[in-house]
């Protein structure tokens, strides 16, 4: 018992060590980080990083990643349920509801990258490259495939009783998604929500290729864009990637539970 | 069109709309692109049938690539369930504070992956990095960690497994916590030792949240880009250079669109035999 709590407790500290490092460099001078000592809490605590950051004005930068996941979320939502609801409870002619599913998990596993060439092909055609539309849409490659699959299992726990006994009160199908199955499943939305919003916040590759003017960045991008320009300019990175981390972290607890209630839901 | 149709295109509709918009086309066009010279688009592109293919067979960069990506698609998976599954075990009982250090586990698992490679190539930093002071201050020579060609793909190896392994350990804590606790007791009783219990039958039950966990983690380790993009940029030399990478040289560095367009397509086929492997080991496992 008292050696499982302490290898606990260690794999804990290591775990979350280059995160504690993080946030104490960024409230580190420059001369304690390139110092050569580990001592992890700042001797002399400094906001000059954040500042520089507050003075480059990066908080833009946060309201494009803040756009960018909501909207990604939005949109998601909008699209997934009601595919979902169908896949889970109506008939498809053919098996097509199969086709479907089997063709949502090819677009689970292709690379990103294979999909970018003619992506950024498609947004340039679309006049939405470069736009944060433009991102939110691409976005949608990950997000749907991804929301539909763990909605489905949500959907058919939701009691199909409930559903007839509106049907036979005479209601529509849109009554019954708004009023009955949503409001029955709103926590397997939360969890998806939450999931898709975390993934859209951290996403890199396709903000990196389709933002190209630095006025359109999001969080990543502007740290991989800085981790190139000065090999050691350890500070002010820790502090930006310390702002793309505080949002997440400080609900990690939420994300765990929805984590854990996707697997259960037959997400993996 | 009768009215149940109807209803099901309107429900299904706008997702099969985007994502035909955002997949179907593109690939065909990927598809297209791939026989052609294209620099830019399909316009004045010339029709070279399987030149492209061909180069790629013959170009040492793009097995290189290859060779790299396979190799760490299997460590990262291969260490990331291994680890996975020793975090599920340690987490298996109850102890006070078991809540607060899985979410402990679980932050670097959310962080963004260019966060991550922010703060571990810091941490590699040969002169000035935590790893090396901390190892000369117990009196230990300072590892080259993305310097040396034959370490670089092991420390990106090492920051993937802090990230992920959190994934496996979710995964299989889920499975254990389905198998009753009857039948370990059953054993327990019959007289099986703890090494045998966990051959015997925790591996067994646990064997498709295992199978999940490596399917999912080999799918993503195989697009494998963020992490060497921030951290080594492909090098030194080509020695962390993975698929992903050497596409995106191709296509966004050196504009020869035909050539990353037969390269991606090649890595959608890989990345389709790997699924169906897997789904052929889970049917059979089913079956069983």
């Amino acid at each position: 018992m008292r050696a499982r709590l302490a290898g606990a407790f260690a794999v804990a500290a290591l775990s979350v060590l280059p995160i504690v490092w993080m946030a104490a460099t960024a409230l580190k001078p420059p001369g304690e980080y390139v110092s050569g000592s580990t001592a992890l809490w700042p001797r002399a605590p400094t906001l000059m990083h954040l500042e520089a950051l507050a003075a480059a004005r990066v908080w833009r930068l946060g309201l494009n990643s803040l756009v960018v996941t909501l909207g990604t979320t939005l949109v998601a939502l909008a699209a997934s349920l009601p595919a979902a609801y169908a896949l889970a409870r109506l008939s498809f002619p053919r098996r097509l509801d199969m086709a479907f599913l089997v063709f949502i998990l090819v677009v689970k596993l292709t690379p990103p990258i294979v999909l970018a060439v003619p992506l950024y092909q498609v947004l340039r055609g679309l006049g939405l490259l470069d736009t944060l539309g433009g991102l939110i849409l691409a976005y949608q490659i990950y997000a749907l495939p991804f929301a539909i699959w763990m909605l489905l299992g949500f959907v058919r726990d939701v009691p199909v009783a409930y559903e007839d006994a509106a049907r036979i009160d005479g209601a529509g199908t849109a009554r019954i998604l708004l009023d009955i199955v949503f409001p029955v499943m709103a926590p397997g939305i939360a969890a998806t929500a939450i999931l898709v919003a975390v993934a859209a916040w951290n996403e890199f590759l396709f903000a990196f290729l389709f933002m190209q003017s630095p006025s359109g960045f999001t969080l990543p991008t502007a740290i991989a864009t800085r981790i190139n320009e000065d090999e050691t300019l350890w500070g002010q990175l820790s502090a930006l990637g310390l702002l793309a981390s505080l949002p997440i972290l400080c609900l990690v607890g939420i994300v765990h539970r929805a984590l854990t209630r996707g697997f259960a839901g037959g997400l993996a | 069109m009768g009215a149940a149709r109807l209803r099901l295109l309107l429900l299904i509709g706008p997702a099969a709309a985007i994502l035909c918009l955002l997949s179907v086309y593109p690939l065909a066009r990927l598809l297209v692109l791939s026989f052609t010279d294209s620099d830019h688009g399909l316009a004045g592109a010339r029709f070279v049938g399987l030149e492209n293919y061909a180069e790629l067979a013959a170009s040492r960069s793009f097995r290189v690539s290859a060779r790299n990506t396979v190799w760490f698609t299997v460590m990262a998976t291969a260490s990331e369930v291994l680890a996975g599954l020793g975090l599920a075990l340690l987490f298996d009982r109850a102890f006070p504070g078991r809540r607060a250090l899985t979410l402990a586990l679980v932050a670097p698992f959310v962080l963004s992956t260019v966060v991550v490679s922010a703060v571990w190539r810091a941490w590699f930093h040969y002169d000035i990095g935590f790893l090396n002071v901390a190892l000369r201050s117990i009196g230990l020579p300072g590892v080259p960690w993305l310097f040396d060609p034959d370490l670089a793909l092991g420390s990106i190896v090492l920051v993937d497994l802090w990230q992920n392994a959190p994934f496996c350990f979710l995964i299989l804590a889920a499975g254990l916590r389905a198998i009753p606790p009857e039948v370990t007791e059953a054993a327990r009783i019959d007289g099986a030792g703890a090494w045998r219990r966990f051959r015997d039958i925790t591996l067994p039950l646990l064997a498709p949240y295992l199978f999940i966990a490596a399917l999912m983690r080999s799918l993503d380790s195989f697009k494998l880009f963020d992490k060497v993009y921030a951290m080594t940029g492909g090098g030194p030399g080509n020695a962390t250079e993975t698929l992903s990478m050497h596409v995106h040289r191709l296509a966004f560095r050196y504009f020869e669109i035909g050539l990353a367009s037969a390269a991606a397509i090649v890595m959608i086929v890989v990345a389709a035999l790997l699924a169906g492997l897997y789904a052929r080991a889970l049917l059979k496992e089913g079956a069983r």
